[in-house]
């Protein structure tokens, strides 16, 4: 059985950066995005076709749901761009980590063999990028939205001492959101890979689908919810607190 | 590559985290400029042109509405114009229809007035005639008179004047 590693492997560096085989699927992903972006770019009517017409849909399904969650479609239009790029780049990098080739082509690097592909979200790095652009991002719109001193005392507050230790305890669960928020999405899929991998050394033929399906739902559901926390998030820290 | 610790255990490097989020707003910036942006703006004009043409089309309902019943009016009053039009006509036609029977009669009084001025010439002209023409025949019958024996004569002038009167007379 071949060796699981929990760190993304390096296949090769271009001057001294290294290259994972999850960083290579990330480019990979970044690659087939941006191709479909500019390809829809070149289609956008008014009267939409069928490509235009299936993005709209997912499009105003996802600002129904921002409507409904933050109150306002003005509000949903604003911070849409956000979510629906952290929906869409994990969605896509778990799909595409299910992919044959992902996990099952090997190439020789330092010495000891790796496989050439890993999916994106079973390195660290990438949901706790990730993670730290979600708090971050929440944070900076919550100071655009409300102001920056009125946002910063959520977590500074002299008033009094109860205040103040709510502030530290909101300082320490915006620290806890980020380690939540990675080491779910890493957890589930690397968890989901190890279990596929076993399953695959156990009973190469038919008995892994349904495990397959398993992991495309829980790549789905996983980057809704990422998706989703950060909404919400958003829609904690732009609403004015009394 | 490999980091010290924990951070390294778990396979967390700077580099690597920095190209990771490097990458998504690379994405998010792209996938803004090309899909995001353009396809909200096409979905808010189609809504916008779909909500115009239903209120145009509500708008154009009203007015239809409006002009069914303008022209129903105009209708109404066209016909009821129309029986007042002929109702006048006909009682022009009538008036009409005096004022020519009435100067109908009046010619021919007129007519008829000349015809008896004329007649009445005629006759006054012609006894004119005949007294003219019966003065001529005396004086013709006085000269031959004068020729012929009295007494002869007065029988045979007598018989002939008498003659002569009543061929006139016819």
């Amino acid at each position: 059985m071949e060796e699981i590693s929990l760190k993304a492997e390096q296949i090769f560096s271009i001057l001294g950066f290294p290259i994972t085989n999850s960083l290579f699927l990330t480019l990979f992903v970044c690659l087939i995005l941006i191709t479909f972006s500019v390809i829809l770019k070149r289609q956008l009517a008014l009267v939409p076709g069928k490509l235009q017409g299936a993005v709209e849909m997912g499009v105003e399904a996802l600002l129904n749901l921002m409507e409904s969650t933050l109150g306002s479609m003005k509000k949903a239009e604003t911070y849409f761009p956000l979510i629906a790029t952290i929906f869409i780049f994990i969605l896509v990098s778990n799909l595409l980590g299910l992919m044959p080739g992902v996990g099952s082509i090997w190439i020789e690097s330092h010495g000891k063999e790796v496989p050439l592909f890993r999916a994106p979200a079973a390195d660290l790095n990438f949901t706790l990028a990730f993670a730290v652009i979600s708090v971050i991002m929440t944070n900076i719109l919550g100071m655009m939205a409300i102001g920056t001193f009125k946002h910063i005392s959520k977590f500074i507050n002299f008033s009094n001492p109860i205040n103040f230790f709510i502030g530290i305890l909101e300082l320490v669960s915006e620290v806890a959101k980020i380690i939540s928020l990675s080491f779910r999405l890493f957890g589930n899929v690397f968890a989901g890979e190890v279990l596929l991998t076993i399953i695959f050394f156990l009973a190469p033929y038919f008995i892994p689908l349904p495990f397959m399906f398993l992991e495309l739902f829980v790549g789905m559901i996983q980057a809704f919810i990422f998706a989703m926390i950060t909404l919400v998030s958003i829609s904690i820290h732009t609403a004015e607190h009394h | 590559m490999e980091e010290a610790g924990l951070l390294g255990q778990l396979g967390i490097n700077w580099k690597l985290f920095l190209s990771q989020a490097f990458n998504f707003f690379i994405l998010l910036i792209v996938l803004r400029a090309f899909v995001y942006k353009p396809l909200l703006e096409i979905i808010k004009k189609r809504n916008f042109k779909i909500k115009e043409g239903l209120e145009k089309a509500e708008e154009a309902d009203v007015r239809l509405k409006e002009v069914d019943v303008i022209a129903k009016d105009k209708i109404k009053l066209a016909e009821n114009q129309s029986v007042e039009i002929i109702k006048n006509t006909e009682q022009k036609a009538k008036v009409l229809d005096q004022q020519i029977q009435a100067r109908a009669e009046e010619k021919q009084k007129e007519i008829n007035e000349l015809l008896r001025q004329s007649a009445l010439k005629q006759k006054e002209e012609s006894e004119s005639q005949v007294y003219g023409q019966a003065l001529e025949l005396v004086k013709k019958i006085v000269a031959k008179t004068v020729e012929l024996k009295p007494e002869a004569v007065d029988k045979a002038l007598v018989e002939k004047a008498v003659i002569e009167v009543k061929k006139n007379e016819i």
